[in-house]
């Protein structure tokens, strides 16, 4: 009897080491699946990170909306609230009902239920039924619209990024949502235990390499370029060469990210900064040109060429673009002139094989790296596949392929010094609440391509074009602007279309010191000279201009001086009309077109003032007393 | 002598209440949904808790000999109702252990158990010469025995005839039957079960599925994972009285043979230490009043009332636990059922007797 009793005693130990086990061993995991057995979720949709410019102007944020979810087991009269919520929501009972009697936990009405207006959430609210509720929910807000479009994307309905910098950072940017958890019992009925509520974690915020003011001063003109030309497609970009620092970009068409489902996935997924390639035309010079000045084979002021209007090159003949050629030219002349048979002799000089690893160095045919999705590669000729006729045509820009962004990658090393940087977009990556940096983007030198020296040539080259040659629209008087323009014909299925181009202008401000490079190309411009002088230069020049104030750039004295060509309008200085009578001060500006204000006979102000220039035809307003 | 029956009844009665206080916080919830009476379990369970304590304390002052000269008889009785249950009986689970009267059961098998103590520790007190021999001494009760199991696998209840069968092998064992034998018993039963796993392997697996409940989350092992869900959350003191919720709906009838569950979560590790001790106190008490008794049908008693009130107590914690597959067997003093309460208190009054009559 002992023995059993001991027995006895011994499973009862057994027992109690096996309870201690469940309790105290498996406590952390049997309590984890029970709280999740007796607990519902009233989710609470987290913020997403906020999109920054550089400056701290929010591009990206969120807006709460207030979004229907049942709880079909605390519903009492299922019939009734179906018809009340049917009726607010404008849906049929029979679908109200549908979800209503859904066997589970938490029921969303999608989408009719979904981000519902204050009047239609009021209403609900009214109700005050039992098992329907409201929950807010953190919605996308893109704050310009289409701006940038392209590059910041969009997310789904969810909140998840599906496109653009919301997908590729999507893991930062989504936050961890709360809730609200209340324990019920088995069968769904709300119990009287205290309710616990989970704040939802804010996603990461992202802070972008993008100027704000620049990138609006580009939406704008690629919005007037589209008005003006009604071309297929547009683009600029805006990068500090310094660093390789995207200030801006965009481009056309675009589309409006809280309607993305509207448009053409084409449409939507074409980042033609990084995505178009296509011959890049003149402005490929540029490379040819730092090239020879690195190699030494050319000395621009000294070195003169005769252009015929044609070169011969094996069995081809290459025209220059003016018809009948631009004579005796010095080099530097060949430049601002943009002559074609002055850079077959360029890249003759070099040779294939010195051309080519420039053309590498410089990073064509390979991604520039950028931090953003569909970038594209573009092609260059492979080197034993490149003949006489090839050497030539690569070097004046054709019989390449090239992506906008590696072309201004490209230029920004042959004015900055040299140096190749990797191209960035995201600045830095903060913890929402303490803005802690999780990660920063640092500037990143690929290579060195040139030396200090020939770059300083190439900018003098560059301002020259601006001055002197082809890139005299983009003139800015006193901030030094060089550029380059390009023209290149279109290419389908291996042949040139007819007079279908891409107009294309790079321009580097001031020339002496590049603070900003500006890229800007309109794909096929109806009604307009084909010639990226004329239609593209103006619009470089209107970014160019907002790029001083929104970068600080200073007016510098010494730089050339743009000479007058028959493209020019005439321009004429003003004079001084204070104290002049209406008709006097008209005679006295004849040349302009003059508003007069106010009613009386002596003019006491005029705006613009005197000693301003201004190009004859426009408008100068005077005030009368 | 009357020390420790002093300390029997407080025990037993200390037990009973904080048993019927756990069928409430239990049961109100199923009870409000069932009868949409919250206290329907608690008034039904408290009634006979009443009856059996007066009950109880009227068996302590019966002669436990009258049991002797009454064997037979009552053992019949029981055997009768046993058949007619069967056929009169009404359904509850799938089984037909119950007479219904109004609302409340009688339960055959329950007054079985007690007959049966009664009927094997008189035969053991008559034949304790024979015991010896196996086929002469030790078969013929079995073979009552295994009778009366086979009677109640018909409602079906495995769980009372296990214990049934049970308090006869440890009365046997008492009564110095040959070790060797109930060896020999364990053998004959281990090779069976080789046997019947040899034939279809996948008995092996519903055997060994207790040890793995989240392998049939709702179909074998639901049972023990609710319960695990009440015990692992209650940690070391619960969530205090009323606080379970597995009790909402998530547990079936947890007033019945989950009540320990119960405890463990509103009492935690502490709540099952009192229980266990308060247990092994009446256990304890009632062998030593066995031990002491010089009167060797009251030794017998004693031993097999106690004896088969722990094993059913052990079943139903292993079970409750996880260590042992479910079989369906309530817990003594705490779950909620009548006819068990007070076949249980009358027992604890026969006891009490055999103590009180040295």
């Amino acid at each position: 009897m002992k023995l059993i009793l001991v027995i006895i005693a011994v499973i009862f130990l057994v027992i109690i080491g096996k309870v201690f086990y469940i309790q105290v061993i498996e406590y952390d995991k049997l309590n984890k699946s029970a709280s999740n057995l007796w607990s519902r979720n009233l989710p609470i949709k987290a913020d997403r990170g906020i999109i920054y410019d550089r400056n701290g102007v929010v591009l990206a944020d969120n807006v709460t909306t207030t979004s229907l979810v049942l709880i079909p087991n605390q519903i009492e009269d299922k019939e009734d609230t179906a018809k009340k919520l049917a009726e607010i929501l404008g849906v049929t009972t029979e679908e109200m009902l549908e979800h209503a009697n859904k066997k589970t936990s938490i029921e969303r009405v999608h989408p009719e239920g979904r981000r519902l207006s204050y009047e239609v959430a009021d209403k609900i609210k009214d109700l005050d039924l039992p098992g329907v509720y409201l929950v807010k929910e953190s919605q996308r807000y893109y704050p310009f619209d289409t701006y940038m479009s392209h590059t910041l994307g969009f997310v789904g309905i969810d909140n998840q990024g599906l496109s653009g910098l919301e997908l590729m950072y999507d893991d930062y940017l989504t936050g961890e949502d709360g809730a609200i958890k209340y324990y019920s019992d088995a069968k769904g009925n709300k119990l009287e235990l205290s309710e616990v509520y989970e704040q939802p974690q804010s996603g990461m915020n992202i802070t972008l390499t993008i100027n704000h003011e620049i990138q609006e001063s580009v939406e704008r003109e690629l919005d007037n370029a589209v008005t003006k030309f009604n071309p297929d497609q547009a683009l600029a970009i805006v990068m500090d060469p310094n660093s390789g620092e995207i200030l801006a970009m965009s481009s056309r068409p675009n589309y409006s990210p809280s309607n993305y489902t509207k448009y053409t996935t084409e449409k939507i997924n074409r980042n033609l900064p990084i995505w178009a390639t296509y011959e890049p035309g003149s402005t490929f010079k540029i490379i040819t040109l730092a090239a020879s000045l690195e190699e030494g084979t050319v000395d621009l002021a000294k070195d003169n060429y005769y252009d015929s209007g044609s070169i011969k090159v094996e069995n081809a003949t290459i025209h220059c673009w003016k018809h009948g050629g631009h004579g005796e030219e010095t080099f530097m002349q060949v430049v601002e002139n943009s002559c074609n048979p002055g850079f077959v002799v360029l890249g003759q000089r070099l040779g294939k094989n010195k051309l080519f690893s420039y053309i590498n160095k410089f990073g064509f045919g390979t991604k520039t790296g950028i931090d953003l999705n569909g970038e594209s590669t573009g092609i260059i000729f492979p080197l034993d596949k490149v003949g006489p006729v090839e050497l030539a045509t690569t070097a004046f820009g054709q019989g390449v392929s090239v992506t906008p962004i590696q072309q201004v990658t490209t230029v920004s090393a042959a004015v900055n010094g040299g140096i190749l940087y990797k191209p960035y977009i995201v600045k830095s990556i903060n913890e929402p609440e303490t803005n802690t940096v999780i990660k920063e983007t640092k500037k990143t030198v690929v290579r060195k391509v040139i030396s200090e020296k020939t770059s300083e040539k190439v900018r003098d080259a560059l301002e020259h074009v601006v001055a002197y040659g082809s890139g005299r629209t983009s003139y800015i008087e006193g901030y030094r602007v060089g550029g380059k323009t390009g023209t290149a014909q279109k290419v389908e299925n291996g042949r040139y279309l007819d007079n279908n181009y891409i107009l294309s202008f790079i321009g580097v401000m001031p020339a002496n010191d590049p603070e900003v490079v500006v890229y800007v190309a309109i794909d096929n411009p109806k009604g307009v000279v084909q010639y990226g002088g004329v239609t593209v230069g103006p619009i470089a020049k209107n970014i160019l201009t907002d790029c001083i104030s929104a970068l600080g750039i200073e007016k510098q004295e010494g730089g050339l001086v743009k000479k007058a060509s028959y493209t020019d309008a005439k321009t004429a200085k003003v004079t001084d009309v204070t104290g002049m009578t209406v008709s006097e001060a008209k005679k006295a500006l004849s040349k302009f077109n003059v508003d007069v204000e106010g009613s009386g006979d002596k003019v006491t102000y005029q705006s613009p003032e005197a000693g301003t220039t201004l190009e004859e035809g426009e408008t100068i307003r005077i005030f009368t007393s | 002598m009357r020390k420790t029956n002093l300390s029997l009844i407080i025990a037993v009665i200390t037990i009973s209440l904080f048993g019927l206080l756990m069928i409430y916080s239990a049961s109100y919830v199923w009870a409000e949904y069932k009868f949409d009476d919250p206290f329907k379990y608690v008034k039904n369970q408290g009634m006979f808790l009443i009856i059996g304590i007066i009950l109880m304390l009227l068996v302590s002052k019966i002669p436990f000999e009258k049991y002797y000269k009454y064997s037979s008889k009552i053992f019949a009785v029981c055997f009768i109702l046993l058949i007619l249950v069967l056929f009169f009986g009404t359904e509850r689970n799938g089984s037909k252990s119950w007479f219904g009267i109004g609302s409340f059961g009688i339960q055959p098998s329950e007054f079985m158990k007690l007959a049966m103590i009664i009927f094997t520790s008189k035969y053991l007190y008559n034949n304790r010469k024979d015991l010896g021999n196996i086929k002469k001494g030790v078969l013929p009760i079995l073979g009552v025995t295994l009778i009366i199991f086979a009677l109640i696998m018909l409602q079906p209840d495995f769980g009372t005839g296990v214990i049934l069968v049970m308090g006869v092998i440890g009365l046997l064992f008492i009564g110095g039957v040959d070790i060797k034998f109930f060896l020999k018993i364990g053998l004959l039963g281990i090779i069976g079960i080789v046997l019947l796993i040899l034939a279809a392997p996948y008995r092996l697996k519903r055997i060994l599925s207790f040890l793995n409940p989240w392998e049939d989350p709702l179909g074998s092992g639901f049972q023990i994972i609710q319960s695990l869900y009440a015990i692992g959350p209650g940690g070391l003191f619960g969530f205090g009285l009323g606080e379970s919720r597995q009790k909402h709906f998530y547990l079936p009838e947890p007033q019945t043979d989950f009540i320990f569950s119960i405890i463990s979560e509103e009492f935690g590790f502490l709540g099952v230490i009192i229980v266990s001790l308060l247990f092994i106190t009446i256990i304890y008490l009632g062998i030593k009043i066995a031990l002491k008794s010089n009167n060797l049908f009251g030794k017998y008693l004693a031993f097999g009332i106690v004896f088969s009130l722990g094993f059913q107590a052990l079943l139903n914690l292993m079970v409750v636990v996880g260590l042992i597959p479910v079989t369906g067997v309530t817990l003594p003093f705490l779950s909620y059922g009548g006819s068990s309460l007070l076949i249980t208190l009358v027992s604890i009054g026969i006891v009490l007797n055999v103590n009180r009559r040295e």
